[in-house]
């Protein structure tokens, strides 16, 4: 077969002996009587999308518990130690921070007189560098 | 039925037929079957429907597509959207037939054995044409099929089967270069 049109003739022909033979007015009864016996099955197709839909959520809360459980910084253990790590780095605090953590030590150290240097009675007056040196004392 | 009617006399449009149907018109339905049915059975027939099961793929076909009629937006003609269904249906019942073993669909397919009739009317190059169509991919026997047989555009082709000209185009001569292999 030398050409794409002789091969487009034999398509155009193929099935056309069975097409004819097809009783166009039965087939035509017929769809229209089962159009009237078959209602729309409006509950099954309800159905397939709730189902769709439960589907999809699974999908998206399974998933959403798969990466809280790969990502390091979600696991339990594992935001403590890092957080106890980041408590303890003095140089991550900012003055203001500094000052903070050291009044909530202030009771103990004026009661206990243990480190607070004679020359700088009041924290306010602390730099960032000194604070960090008092903190560090208090760390024995 | 109650169709309005252009002033020339012409037959309603597909369009309003559905419309009719939409709202409730039996007899718009039973003219829409009466209009597409033919070309529908040719296009079963030469992707594979064996002709005992053709009135009945043939009424899946429609009764599917009235109950989705709802989904069809005109992106392409009726007949064009019809025809797709009708593939659909096609590879269900095919489905099917694999799973009960009865009658695996590539050999029921214009098996003219039995019929001394269709035997006598099946020439040589076309039962090697629906053998090969058999063979090439659910893709390219039906662009093959909308294009030669049904004489459709690639822009319809591809509106219908949601894809692009170019690919309908590049489906079409895969399957042509592969038939006349096939048929040679």
């Amino acid at each position: 077969m030398k050409y794409d049109s002789q091969l487009e003739e034999l398509a155009k022909r193929l099935g056309a002996d069975a097409a004819d033979r097809l009783d166009v007015a039965a087939t035509a009864r017929k769809v229209v009587q089962r159009l009237k016996d078959q209602p729309v099955r409006r509950t099954t197709w309800l159905q397939q999308r709730w189902l769709r839909i439960a589907a999809a959520l699974v999908i998206v809360l399974g998933g959403a518990v798969v990466a809280s459980r790969l990502t390091p910084g979600r696991r339990p253990g594992v935001s403590a130690h890092l957080a106890h790590f980041v408590a303890d780095d003095l140089s991550d605090l900012s003055t203001d921070q500094l000052r903070a953590v050291l009044s909530s030590f202030e009771d103990i150290v004026t009661s206990d007189s243990v480190a607070v240097p004679e020359s700088n009675p009041d924290l306010r007056e602390l730099d960032a560098q000194q604070l960090r040196a008092v903190l560090r004392s208090l760390e024995g | 039925m109650t169709l309005p009617q252009p002033a020339t006399a012409q037959p309603p449009r597909d369009a309003a037929l559905i419309a009719a149907w939409q709202a409730g018109d039996e007899q718009a339905a039973a003219e829409l079957v009466g209009r597409h049915a033919r070309p529908l059975a040719r296009f079963l027939a030469g992707a594979g429907a064996p002709e005992a099961e053709l009135d009945d793929l043939v009424q899946d076909t429609f009764i599917r597509a009235f109950r989705s009629v709802d989904r069809f937006r005109g992106q392409c003609q009726f007949r064009t959207w019809l025809l797709t269904i009708g593939g659909n249906v096609l590879r269900d019942f095919g489905r099917r037939a694999v799973r009960r073993k009865v009658m695996p669909l590539d050999e029921g397919v214009h098996d003219a054995a039995g019929n001394p009739h269709e035997h006598a009317e099946a020439s040589e190059a076309h039962t090697l044409l629906a053998a090969g169509l058999l063979r090439l991919s659910r893709l390219q026997r039906e662009v093959f099929l909308l294009r030669a047989q049904q004489g459709l555009e690639y822009e319809e082709i591809a509106a219908a089967l949601a894809t692009t000209p170019g690919a309908a185009r590049v489906h079409y001569h895969h399957a042509v270069r592969r038939l006349k292999e096939i048929v040679e």
